[in-house]
Protein backbone atom coordinates (compact mmCIF):
# COMPACT_ATOMS: atom_id res chain seq x y z
CA UNK A 1 0.00 0.00 0.00
CA UNK A 2 1.22 3.56 -0.61
CA UNK A 3 3.92 4.44 1.90
CA UNK A 4 3.81 0.94 3.37
CA UNK A 5 6.44 -0.65 1.18
CA UNK A 6 9.15 -3.25 1.78
CA UNK A 7 11.45 -0.49 0.50
CA UNK A 8 9.92 2.05 2.91
CA UNK A 9 8.76 4.94 0.67
CA UNK A 10 9.79 3.11 -2.50
CA UNK A 11 6.28 2.75 -3.89
CA UNK A 12 5.54 6.45 -3.31
CA UNK A 13 8.68 7.31 -5.31
CA UNK A 14 7.75 4.72 -7.93
CA UNK A 15 4.34 6.35 -8.39
CA UNK A 16 6.04 9.61 -9.39
CA UNK A 17 8.36 7.81 -11.80
CA UNK A 18 5.47 5.93 -13.41
CA UNK A 19 3.69 9.27 -13.93
CA UNK A 20 6.87 10.61 -15.59
CA UNK A 21 7.07 7.51 -17.83
CA UNK A 22 3.41 7.98 -18.82
CA UNK A 23 4.16 11.59 -19.69
CA UNK A 24 7.10 10.48 -21.86
CA UNK A 25 4.90 8.01 -23.73
CA UNK A 26 2.26 10.68 -24.32
CA UNK A 27 4.87 13.13 -25.67
CA UNK A 28 6.22 10.48 -28.00
CA UNK A 29 2.74 9.74 -29.34
CA UNK A 30 1.97 6.46 -27.59
CA UNK A 31 -0.92 5.79 -25.22
CA UNK A 32 0.16 6.54 -21.62
CA UNK A 33 -2.23 3.82 -20.40
CA UNK A 34 0.28 1.24 -21.66
CA UNK A 35 2.06 1.64 -18.35
CA UNK A 36 0.31 1.64 -15.00
CA UNK A 37 1.02 1.08 -11.35
CA UNK A 38 -1.18 -0.78 -8.90
CA UNK A 39 -0.58 -1.07 -5.16
CA UNK A 40 -0.91 -4.61 -3.86
CA UNK A 41 0.49 -6.55 -0.95
CA UNK A 42 1.79 -10.11 -1.25
CA UNK A 43 -1.38 -11.29 0.49
CA UNK A 44 -3.74 -9.91 -2.18
CA UNK A 45 -3.79 -12.73 -4.71
CA UNK A 46 -7.37 -12.13 -5.84
CA UNK A 47 -6.78 -8.46 -6.42
CA UNK A 48 -3.61 -9.32 -8.35
CA UNK A 49 -5.65 -11.49 -10.70
CA UNK A 50 -8.16 -8.66 -11.19
CA UNK A 51 -5.40 -6.17 -11.95
CA UNK A 52 -3.71 -8.58 -14.37
CA UNK A 53 -7.03 -9.09 -16.17
CA UNK A 54 -7.70 -5.36 -16.29
CA UNK A 55 -4.27 -4.63 -17.73
CA UNK A 56 -4.54 -7.44 -20.28
CA UNK A 57 -7.94 -6.18 -21.46
CA UNK A 58 -6.63 -2.64 -21.67
CA UNK A 59 -3.57 -3.63 -23.71
CA UNK A 60 -5.62 -5.89 -25.98
CA UNK A 61 -7.99 -3.01 -26.69
CA UNK A 62 -5.11 -0.64 -27.40
CA UNK A 63 -3.56 -3.17 -29.78
CA UNK A 64 0.07 -3.91 -30.51
CA UNK A 65 2.74 -1.28 -30.04
CA UNK A 66 2.63 0.70 -33.33
CA UNK A 67 6.41 1.07 -33.25
CA UNK A 68 6.80 -2.70 -33.38
CA UNK A 69 4.29 -2.94 -36.22
CA UNK A 70 6.22 -0.42 -38.30
CA UNK A 71 9.44 -2.27 -37.44
CA UNK A 72 7.97 -5.53 -38.73
CA UNK A 73 6.70 -3.81 -41.88
CA UNK A 74 10.15 -2.38 -42.55
CA UNK A 75 11.67 -5.84 -42.11
CA UNK A 76 9.33 -7.36 -44.73
CA UNK B 1 26.24 24.45 -10.48
CA UNK B 2 24.51 25.69 -13.59
CA UNK B 3 20.92 24.45 -13.36
CA UNK B 4 18.91 23.73 -16.48
CA UNK B 5 15.79 21.84 -17.51
CA UNK B 6 14.79 20.08 -20.67
CA UNK B 7 12.72 21.72 -23.33
CA UNK B 8 9.50 19.92 -24.25
CA UNK B 9 9.79 17.16 -26.83
CA UNK B 10 7.49 19.18 -29.08
CA UNK B 11 9.91 22.15 -29.05
CA UNK B 12 12.88 19.85 -29.57
CA UNK B 13 11.12 18.27 -32.57
CA UNK B 14 10.53 21.72 -34.06
CA UNK B 15 14.15 22.71 -33.50
CA UNK B 16 15.46 19.54 -35.12
CA UNK B 17 13.02 20.02 -37.99
CA UNK B 18 13.51 17.81 -41.02
CA UNK B 19 17.06 16.80 -40.18
CA UNK B 20 17.45 13.07 -40.75
CA UNK B 21 20.62 12.41 -38.79
CA UNK B 22 20.67 13.77 -35.25
CA UNK B 23 23.35 13.59 -32.56
CA UNK B 24 22.02 14.17 -29.04
CA UNK B 25 25.06 15.41 -27.13
CA UNK B 26 24.99 15.31 -23.34
CA UNK B 27 27.36 17.04 -20.94
CA UNK B 28 28.96 15.26 -17.98
CA UNK B 29 29.16 18.18 -15.59
CA UNK B 30 26.49 20.58 -14.23
CA UNK B 31 23.56 19.32 -16.29
CA UNK B 32 24.37 15.73 -15.35
CA UNK B 33 23.98 16.41 -11.65
CA UNK B 34 20.77 18.37 -12.18
CA UNK B 35 19.41 15.47 -14.26
CA UNK B 36 18.76 17.60 -17.34
CA UNK B 37 21.44 16.68 -19.88
CA UNK B 38 23.75 13.88 -18.77
CA UNK B 39 24.37 10.57 -20.53
CA UNK B 40 21.14 9.09 -19.19
CA UNK B 41 19.04 12.02 -20.37
CA UNK B 42 20.81 12.05 -23.75
CA UNK B 43 19.94 8.38 -24.25
CA UNK B 44 16.30 9.00 -23.25
CA UNK B 45 15.89 12.02 -25.55
CA UNK B 46 17.51 10.08 -28.41
CA UNK B 47 15.06 7.20 -27.86
CA UNK B 48 12.14 9.65 -27.70
CA UNK B 49 13.17 11.23 -31.00
CA UNK B 50 13.63 7.85 -32.67
CA UNK B 51 10.21 6.65 -31.51
CA UNK B 52 8.24 9.81 -32.21
CA UNK B 53 9.80 10.32 -35.66
CA UNK B 54 8.94 6.73 -36.53
CA UNK B 55 5.34 7.28 -35.45
CA UNK B 56 5.29 10.47 -37.54
CA UNK B 57 6.27 8.39 -40.58
CA UNK B 58 9.68 10.01 -41.07
CA UNK B 59 12.11 7.99 -38.96
CA UNK B 60 15.27 9.78 -37.96
CA UNK B 61 18.70 8.28 -37.40
CA UNK B 62 19.34 9.47 -33.84
CA UNK B 63 22.51 8.69 -31.89
CA UNK B 64 23.72 9.99 -28.57
CA UNK B 65 27.03 10.72 -26.90
CA UNK B 66 28.19 12.55 -23.81
CA UNK B 67 31.37 14.51 -23.23
CA UNK B 68 32.86 15.40 -19.88
CA UNK B 69 32.37 19.13 -20.47
CA UNK B 70 30.79 20.73 -23.53
CA UNK B 71 32.28 24.09 -22.52
CA UNK B 72 35.89 23.14 -23.29
CA UNK B 73 37.30 22.64 -26.78
CA UNK B 74 39.41 19.57 -25.97
CA UNK B 75 36.43 17.57 -24.79
CA UNK B 76 34.52 18.49 -27.95
CA UNK B 77 37.40 17.19 -30.07
CA UNK B 78 36.45 13.70 -28.87
CA UNK B 79 33.15 13.86 -30.76
CA UNK B 80 34.36 15.75 -33.85
CA UNK B 81 33.81 12.72 -36.12
CA UNK B 82 30.28 12.14 -34.82
CA UNK B 83 29.40 15.82 -35.16
CA UNK B 84 30.64 15.78 -38.75
CA UNK B 85 28.41 12.84 -39.67
CA UNK B 86 25.04 14.32 -38.64
CA UNK B 87 22.69 16.99 -39.96
CA UNK B 88 22.11 18.57 -36.56
CA UNK B 89 23.55 18.39 -33.05
CA UNK B 90 20.96 18.62 -30.28
CA UNK B 91 23.00 19.86 -27.33
CA UNK B 92 21.86 18.91 -23.85
CA UNK B 93 24.50 21.24 -22.41
CA UNK B 94 23.85 24.64 -20.91
CA UNK B 95 23.89 27.72 -23.12
CA UNK B 96 27.68 27.78 -22.85
CA UNK B 97 27.89 24.23 -24.17
CA UNK B 98 25.63 24.98 -27.14
CA UNK B 99 27.77 27.98 -28.09
CA UNK B 100 31.02 26.09 -27.56
CA UNK B 101 29.82 23.50 -30.11
CA UNK B 102 28.73 26.25 -32.49
CA UNK B 103 32.12 27.98 -32.19
CA UNK B 104 34.21 24.83 -32.38
CA UNK B 105 32.33 23.34 -35.32
CA UNK B 106 31.34 26.43 -37.33
CA UNK B 107 29.99 24.38 -40.22
CA UNK B 108 27.69 22.32 -38.01
CA UNK B 109 24.12 23.10 -37.10
CA UNK B 110 23.53 23.00 -33.35
CA UNK B 111 20.28 23.53 -31.44
CA UNK B 112 19.58 23.66 -27.68
CA UNK B 113 17.67 20.90 -25.95
CA UNK B 114 17.69 22.64 -22.57
CA UNK B 115 16.65 25.94 -21.06
CA UNK B 116 19.51 27.18 -18.87
CA UNK B 117 17.97 28.56 -15.70
CA UNK B 118 20.35 29.73 -12.98
CA UNK B 119 23.36 29.12 -10.71
CA UNK B 120 22.01 27.12 -7.82
CA UNK B 121 22.05 24.05 -5.66
CA UNK B 122 19.77 21.13 -4.83
CA UNK B 123 17.98 21.80 -1.53
CA UNK B 124 16.50 18.29 -1.61
CA UNK B 125 16.41 15.57 -4.24
CA UNK B 126 14.50 16.92 -7.21
CA UNK B 127 14.48 20.55 -6.02
CA UNK B 128 16.98 23.21 -7.15
CA UNK B 129 17.13 26.80 -5.97
CA UNK B 130 18.98 29.86 -7.20
CA UNK B 131 21.84 31.08 -5.03
CA UNK B 132 24.12 33.23 -7.19
CA UNK B 133 23.33 35.85 -9.82
CA UNK B 134 26.88 36.10 -11.16
CA UNK B 135 26.96 39.87 -10.53
CA UNK B 136 30.75 39.96 -10.77
CA UNK B 137 31.45 41.57 -7.41
CA UNK B 138 30.67 39.28 -4.47
CA UNK B 139 29.30 40.90 -1.31
CA UNK B 140 28.53 37.73 0.61
CA UNK B 141 31.11 38.76 3.20
CA UNK B 142 28.85 41.65 4.18
CA UNK B 143 25.61 39.71 4.36
CA UNK B 144 26.30 36.62 6.42
CA UNK B 145 26.79 34.41 3.38
CA UNK B 146 23.28 35.02 2.02
CA UNK B 147 23.21 36.83 -1.33
CA UNK B 148 20.84 39.80 -1.48
CA UNK B 149 21.31 40.03 -5.23
CA UNK B 150 20.12 36.49 -5.94
CA UNK B 151 17.80 35.94 -3.00
CA UNK B 152 16.06 39.30 -2.63
CA UNK B 153 13.56 39.68 -5.48
CA UNK B 154 14.52 43.36 -5.77
CA UNK B 155 18.25 42.79 -5.19
CA UNK B 156 18.20 45.39 -2.42
CA UNK B 157 21.43 46.16 -0.62
CA UNK B 158 20.31 47.79 2.64
CA UNK B 159 17.56 45.73 4.16
CA UNK B 160 14.14 44.48 3.12
CA UNK B 161 11.40 46.34 1.31
CA UNK B 162 7.87 46.74 2.67
CA UNK B 163 6.82 43.51 1.01
CA UNK B 164 8.58 41.32 3.55
CA UNK B 165 5.92 39.60 5.67
CA UNK B 166 6.51 36.88 8.28
CA UNK B 167 9.79 36.02 6.60
CA UNK B 168 8.25 35.66 3.15
CA UNK B 169 8.68 37.73 0.01
CA UNK B 170 5.66 39.50 -1.41
CA UNK B 171 6.08 37.82 -4.77
CA UNK B 172 5.21 34.39 -3.37
CA UNK B 173 4.74 32.81 0.05
CA UNK B 174 7.08 30.02 -1.04
CA UNK B 175 9.94 32.50 -1.46
CA UNK B 176 11.76 33.42 1.75
CA UNK B 177 12.65 37.08 2.14
CA UNK B 178 16.37 37.30 1.38
CA UNK B 179 16.87 40.08 3.88
CA UNK B 180 15.05 38.15 6.61
CA UNK B 181 17.51 35.30 5.96
CA UNK B 182 20.42 37.75 6.19
CA UNK B 183 19.11 39.25 9.41
CA UNK B 184 18.43 35.84 11.01
CA UNK B 185 21.89 34.56 10.04
CA UNK B 186 23.75 37.59 11.38
CA UNK B 187 21.54 37.69 14.49
CA UNK B 188 22.27 34.03 15.28
CA UNK B 189 25.97 34.80 14.96
CA UNK B 190 25.76 37.93 17.10
CA UNK B 191 27.05 40.04 14.24
CA UNK B 192 24.12 42.37 13.55
CA UNK B 193 26.47 45.36 13.71
CA UNK B 194 27.56 44.38 10.19
CA UNK B 195 24.23 45.75 8.98
CA UNK B 196 25.02 49.22 10.33
CA UNK B 197 27.34 49.82 7.38
CA UNK B 198 25.24 51.40 4.65
CA UNK B 199 26.02 50.01 1.23
CA UNK B 200 26.47 52.58 -1.51
CA UNK B 201 24.77 51.98 -4.84
CA UNK B 202 26.26 48.91 -6.50
CA UNK B 203 28.16 49.23 -9.73
CA UNK B 204 26.42 46.92 -12.17
CA UNK B 205 29.22 47.27 -14.69
CA UNK B 206 30.65 44.03 -13.35
CA UNK B 207 27.34 42.31 -14.07
CA UNK B 208 25.60 41.99 -17.43
CA UNK B 209 25.06 45.75 -17.58
CA UNK B 210 28.71 46.14 -18.56
CA UNK B 211 28.24 43.98 -21.64
CA UNK B 212 29.80 40.57 -22.31
CA UNK B 213 32.38 39.77 -19.67
CA UNK B 214 35.87 38.37 -19.98
CA UNK B 215 38.68 37.38 -17.64
CA UNK B 216 42.33 37.35 -18.71
CA UNK B 217 44.91 35.72 -16.45
CA UNK B 218 48.34 36.65 -17.76
CA UNK B 219 49.98 34.21 -15.34
CA UNK B 220 48.15 31.32 -16.98
CA UNK B 221 48.51 32.29 -20.63
CA UNK B 222 50.88 30.47 -22.97
CA UNK B 223 53.37 31.74 -25.54
CA UNK B 224 53.20 35.12 -27.24
CA UNK B 225 49.50 35.88 -27.13
CA UNK B 226 47.80 39.24 -27.13
CA UNK B 227 44.23 39.74 -26.15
Amino acid sequence: MPGDCHYLEGNVNAKRRVAAAQSLLKDIGLEPERIAMFNLSSAMANQFVEVAKEMTERITELGPNPLRISQKESEL
Amino acid sequence: MIVAEQKSLEEIKNLVGHAEKVLVLGCGTCVTVCFAGGSREAAIVAAELRMTSKLDGAPKDVTDATVQRQCEWEYLDEVADQVGQVDVVLSLGCGVGVQAIAEHFPNSWVVPGLNTKFFGLPTEQGVWEERCAGCGECILGLTGGVCPIARCSKSLLNGPCGGSLDGHCEINDDVPCGWQLIYDRLNSQGRLEVLMDIQSPKSWRTARDGGPRKIVREDLRLGHQDH
